[in-house]
């Protein structure tokens, strides 16, 4: 019998199926003798038995899946054969690995030399783990089952304990929000640390060379400045001047000019918009439009253009926004008060005079608001700019030339063949704090900006 | 008229000194009354003056407002309904409640009334659950118009049927009480006639407390009369006492239209 | 007078114009892009062959027709000098340049037809044989010049023809065109997406009732709010970065898998879904809640009877739009290892594999050129998928939208 979560799994669930029905049978049948009513309908007895069972040995069976590996290798390691193992790092791991896929059956054979004889030792201590783990969790439910059990009478309130569980269930599915959140910040966090260790974050922050290397960290090649300049230019400033003008235009149509017909075709249109996968915007840009973008500045005459333009990569990130900014705008447009329209129109405004002089300016906060959204989302995308922005790190504010952003570089420094601790891998994690910490007060400001706007309007 | 007669020697509800608070504002001030097992009790006063206040604290249906806090005693056959060993979900099972505009779930007719059963475990089998559902449906007076039909949503009934549905409903768990929180404010006249029909039927099987604004029909359908005004009880007595002969200059002010 | 109000309805007019134009835009840039794709990615479904007679008589494939059905029956007929045998095969019928007029790996498909029936392995057949990149390039496209004549002078002998590329739906990734195929993409797709469901679904679910429904107002739970409004518009590759230091540094778990990948995918998706959820959730009327309480129903009853089963729509079609950008999401897997070149259909959650998105991604950087027409129809293929689920959820929405 072996160790194998997903079958103890399935064997402690089917105990628990077990439980319940014992436990609903013996409330009904404690009821029946004392002749009074249960507290609690049958089938809640019935889970708390469930509960009982199931819930304590699926624990320990969590826990020893997760440490039971080491100490077999401990084991493995105390054991004579393995005095013998050489005492570096890798080869010492690959032998181990060796051994241990052959005595769990993974492999036929063994594949390295050496790794033979601790085939047996391997064998001999997974058998051990594994039946003492099994004993330990089997114990386990029969206690808690037996537990559950005898406290079955008709008056104990097994609802109300099943029902403290499953709010604690609930509660627990809402800190995994905060466990993540916690988790972003304290991975970042720490990585980061340890690559400020080796850089200082000055240099992160204000340097303006970026070249970083294999190896050791050399000073004067992680210089941010030019990421964050390729960053702005792409999501906060081409992009937006595409996006901004057709999002806003759009809404104004859409709220002010559209008949309800043409709405209801337009909207799932621009629905499809937002819903194009990022790869398919990169691909298109990479493809389509970045080619089209060259041959038209080599036509004007504009030198070193590149086929990795910010511009494509700009535009295409514009179009994919537009849907974005044209439903903040609508929302924005569509919270300012009737009454407001009225009085303008009122007085002979036509429709544009109104819509530019009056409901824009009323709506200007919250469109700024989704603005300020649309922009954190813009310099956190990540495929459009490593399939068509390139990934030379260029200071330059000529639109087609080639510039990198944070995300694509995050990307670059992260796939390869890198060790994990080497310094450019701890500066992506850097890189990916800056942008966490950027989109973050975006957010924080924008949100705050368009809560105060729909406030002002209830 | 025998049961006027009635004194409430054997009380099925009590409350004594309750006060209701609201975070920092008090709804119900020191109010004592008992509710008498047979009969109709019709709190009455104006809006705001704490009636439907008081009546959800009598099934704790106040315990879903988490700023609300109640002190004082409120019994139902003796037992303290506050008392931490009091489990709020048989009490609201004894002490149904129908709310002022009908709320019937979006689900069938017959599971509308069927769900308390169900939940309570009332019937062992679907036969059992026929069967109840059928009376309370007799007894709420709808089973002639929807027997043909109680697989039918509950909202697609009429606003009246719906009412009687939701009474059908709170009669399925068979309670000792019944809270009627201005039934009929959201009915028409014949809707409204129905249910007072209805409420005479059920007087005697279960004590019934209704809230009303509506004096003419508190004096229809109730034997005993509590009028409250400011989060206060101002009088309580029988019905005909209190609409002929008010002892207070308040409640007499209120019944003859000085305001309200 | 008039000419100002004469000037102020042109003015108008252009704004309204103008507001047209906009609308018309954001259109003409869908259709271009669908128009793009769809064009260069129809030719991606289908395949030139050359037929190709084998006469197994004169050249035998010595494999013991018995064996065929055992595990290592492909080796064992590649071991016999299967690709020799078709590129000898090649050079006879088609002349000197034969071999190079069918892609390099036709004889595997000899060698399937085979498996499937070992008659074929004696006498003389005719096998369609998928053209090489370059030539079914040349012949879907057109050519000029020697191979323009070479393509003409194949047509004329009946050599050529076009058929539906059944190896792109059926493989998985490979470095040439003509056996390249998406299943393998496909299948960790719905592996990883699987496994997101499983977590991000109920996790997101009961954190929505618990928000909605039982939660005090305390620091607590503003601080699960304010997490998890944050978390929403967190930008998705810092996802891959918590996948990569926890999931895969911290705890191990096996890199490039579609566990991983779900993993990851789930805990961007989960603060969608709580958020539509509960949206969801605050549109049932309390009433119903009264209702229920009234008869005596607990509050956890209330909710998994009432609130919830009238709550499911709405939160099914948030689900499904949540579900439907995890599946189009590339960034951050390209972080915990998804990134690489998988020749295999992935077998369970915890072996390597790719997804639908990174595959149109790593194809797009290929440099053979036959595998432009393929990512366009790979493109097309998630397209087709996500519009799906995004007319299922707006279906859902349409049909179970409640005015209370």
């Amino acid at each position: 019998m072996s160790f194998n979560p997903a079958a103890l799994l399935l064997l402690i669930v089917g105990l628990g199926l077990i439980g319940w029905l014992a436990g609903r049978a013996r409330s009904a049948m404690v009821a029946g003798r004392a002749g009074t009513k249960l507290h609690s309908r049958p089938q809640y007895h019935g889970w708390y038995v469930a509960l009982w069972l199931f819930a304590p040995a699926a624990i320990f069976l969590a826990v020893w899946s997760s440490v039971a590996p080491a100490m077999i290798t401990n084991d493995v390691l105390a054991s004579e054969a393995a005095q013998r193992l050489p005492a570096f790092g890798f080869e010492r791991s690959a032998i181990l690995s060796d051994a241990r896929g052959v005595a769990q059956g993974d492999q036929p054979s063994v594949r390295i030399e050496g790794a033979g004889p601790l085939v047996e030792p391997y064998r001999a201590a997974t058998q051990k783990y594994g039946m003492i783990g099994i004993a330990a969790m089997l114990a386990l439910a029969l206690a808690g089952g037996l537990f559950a059990f005898t406290r079955i009478r008709p008056d104990f309130r097994a609802r109300s304990r099943v029902e403290r569980i499953v709010m604690g269930l609930l509660l627990l599915a809402s800190l995994v929000a905060i466990l993540t959140t916690f988790g972003i910040v304290l991975s970042l966090l720490f990585e980061s640390i340890r690559f400020f260790q080796l850089v200082s974050p000055a240099e992160l922050l204000f340097g303006t060379y970026w070249n970083p290397q294999s190896g050791a960290a050399v000073e004067g090649t992680f210089g941010g400045i030019p990421l964050f300049w390729g960053t702005v230019l792409i999501g906060a400033i081409i992009a937006m001047i595409v996006a901004i003008p057709i999002g806003m235009m759009t809404a104004v149509y859409l709220t002010q000019y559209a008949a309800p017909a043409v709405r209801r075709w337009v909207k799932p249109i621009l629905e499809i918009l937002a819903g194009v996968p990022t790869v398919v915007y990169g691909y298109f840009a990479a493809l389509t439009v970045a080619p089209a973008l060259r041959n038209f500045a080599v036509m004007i005459g504009i030198p070193n253009a590149s086929t990795e333009s910010a511009l494509a990569a700009g535009i295409v990130m514009g179009v994919m926004i537009i849907p974005f900014v044209s439903s903040m705008a609508d929302d924005s447009i569509n919270a300012v008060p009737q009454a407001m329209r009225d009085g303008s129109l009122a007085l002979g405004a036509t429709p544009n005079e109104t819509i530019r002089q009056v409901l824009i300016p009323a709506a200007l906060p919250g469109v700024m608001g989704g603005i300020l959204l649309a922009v954190s989302r813009a310099i956190g995308e990540t495929m459009i700019v490593v399939m068509a922005a390139g990934l030379s790190a260029n200071l330059t504010a000529n639109p087609f030339a080639s510039v990198t952003t944070v995300t694509a570089q995050i990307v670059k420094l992260l796939t390869g063949d890198q060790e994990f601790d080497s310094a450019k891998t701890l500066a992506a994690f850097a890189l990916g704090l800056v942008l966490f910490v950027v989109t973050l007060l975006l957010n924080i400001v924008a949100l705050r900006i368009v809560k105060k706007y729909r406030e002002a309007y209830e | 008229m025998t049961q006027e007669d009635l004194s409430i020697a054997d009380p099925k509800m009590t409350a004594q000194n309750v006060n209701v608070f609201y975070g920092e504002k008090q709804a119900i001030n020191d109010v004592t009354i008992d509710v008498g097992t047979d009969l109709v009790t019709a709190f009455i006063g104006p809006s705001g003056c704490g009636k439907s206040t008081f009546l959800r604290s009598l099934n704790r249906m106040n315990d879903t407002i988490a700023s609300a806090r109640v002190t004082g005693k409120i019994t139902l056959e003796g037992e303290d309904i506050y008392d931490p060993s009091m489990d709020v979900v048989q009490l609201r099972a004894r002490v149904g409640m129908v709310f002022q505009k009908p709320n019937p779930f979006p689900k069938s007719i017959y599971d509308n009334v069927g769900y308390g059963p169900r939940i309570h475990g009332l019937a062992p089998t679907k036969a059992d659950l026929d069967v109840i559902v059928e009376r309370a449906l007799v007894r709420a007076g709808l089973w002639d118009e929807v027997k043909d039909r109680l697989n039918e949503s509950g909202t697609a009934l009429s606003g009246g049927q719906q009412q009687r549905l939701c009474i059908a409903r709170a009669i399925a768990v068979d309670p000792e009480v019944i809270l009627m929180d201005e039934p009929c404010s959201a009915l028409d006249p014949i809707a409204t006639a129905k249910i007072e029909e209805l409420i005479h039927e059920l007087r005697g099987k279960y004590a019934i407390v209704i809230v009303t604004h509506n004096m003419q029909q508190a004096a229809r359908v109730s034997q005993r009369t509590a009028f409250f005004h400011l989060g206060t009880l101002v009088e309580y007595g029988k019905t005909t006492d209190i609409f002929t002969n008010p002892k207070q200059e308040r409640t007499k002010d209120y019944i003859t239209g000085r305001y309200g | 007078m008039q000419t100002r109000i004469a000037r102020r309805y042109a003015a108008e007019r252009r704004f309204r114009l103008i507001g047209l134009g906009a609308v018309l835009l954001s259109g003409a840039f869908l259709a271009f892009l669908l128009f793009v794709m769809v064009g260069n990615g129809a030719r991606g479904f289908t395949y030139t062959n050359v037929a190709v007679p084998i006469d197994f008589a004169s050249t035998p494939l010595t494999v013991d027709a018995a064996r065929l059905n055992d595990p290592d029956a492909d080796q064992l007929i590649a071991n016999a000098g299967l690709a020799d045998i078709v590129a000898f095969a090649a050079e006879e019928a088609l002349g000197d340049d034969g071999d190079e007029l069918i892609s390099e790996n036709a004889w595997k498909e000899v060698r399937s037809a085979i498996k499937d029936d070992p008659e074929l392995m004696t006498g003389r057949h005719v096998f369609d044989l998928p053209a090489s990149s370059e030539i079914d390039m040349a012949a879907k496209a057109g050519a000029s010049g020697a191979l323009g004549a070479r393509i003409a002078e194949l047509r004329r002998d009946g050599r050529l023809s076009t058929g539906i590329h059944w190896p792109f739906f059926r493989n998985a990734d490979a470095t040439d065109p003509a056996v390249a195929g998406i299943w393998g993409a496909l299948k960790g797709s719905v592996l990883t997406i699987f496994i997101a469901f499983c977590i991000a679904f109920p996790t997101g679910v009961l954190a929505a009732l618990y928000l909605e429904e039982y939660a005090p107002k305390n620091r607590w739970t503003d601080m699960i709010e304010v997490s998890i409004n944050n978390l929403a518009a967190v930008p998705s590759i810092i996802f891959g970065l918590l996948a990569l230091a926890v999931f895969i540094n911290w705890f191990g778990i096996c890199q490039a898998s579609p566990l991983v990948g779900g993993l990851t995918l789930a805990l961007m998706t989960m603060p969608v879904i709580v958020i539509a959820s509960r949206n969801a959730i605050k549109a049932v009327p309390p009433s119903i809640r009264d209702a229920a309480l009234g008869v005596g129903a607990s509050p956890v009853q209330v909710v998994f009877h009432h609130v919830l089963p009238l709550a499911l729509p709405g939160i099914l079609t948030g689900t499904i739009i949540g579900m439907a950008r995890a599946l189009g999401e590339t960034a951050p897997l390209l972080l915990v290892g998804m990134r690489a070149f998988i020749g295999d259909v992935p077998g369970g959650i915890c072996s390597p594999s790719t997804v639908l998105p990174m595959q149109i991604f790593l194809w797009s950087d290929e440099v053979d050129r036959g595998f432009v027409e393929k990512t366009s129809a790979a493109i097309i293929v998630l397209l087709f998928v996500l519009l799906s689920m995004n007319a299922l959820a707006i279906y859902l929405r349409n049909k179970f939208e409640k005015r209370w």
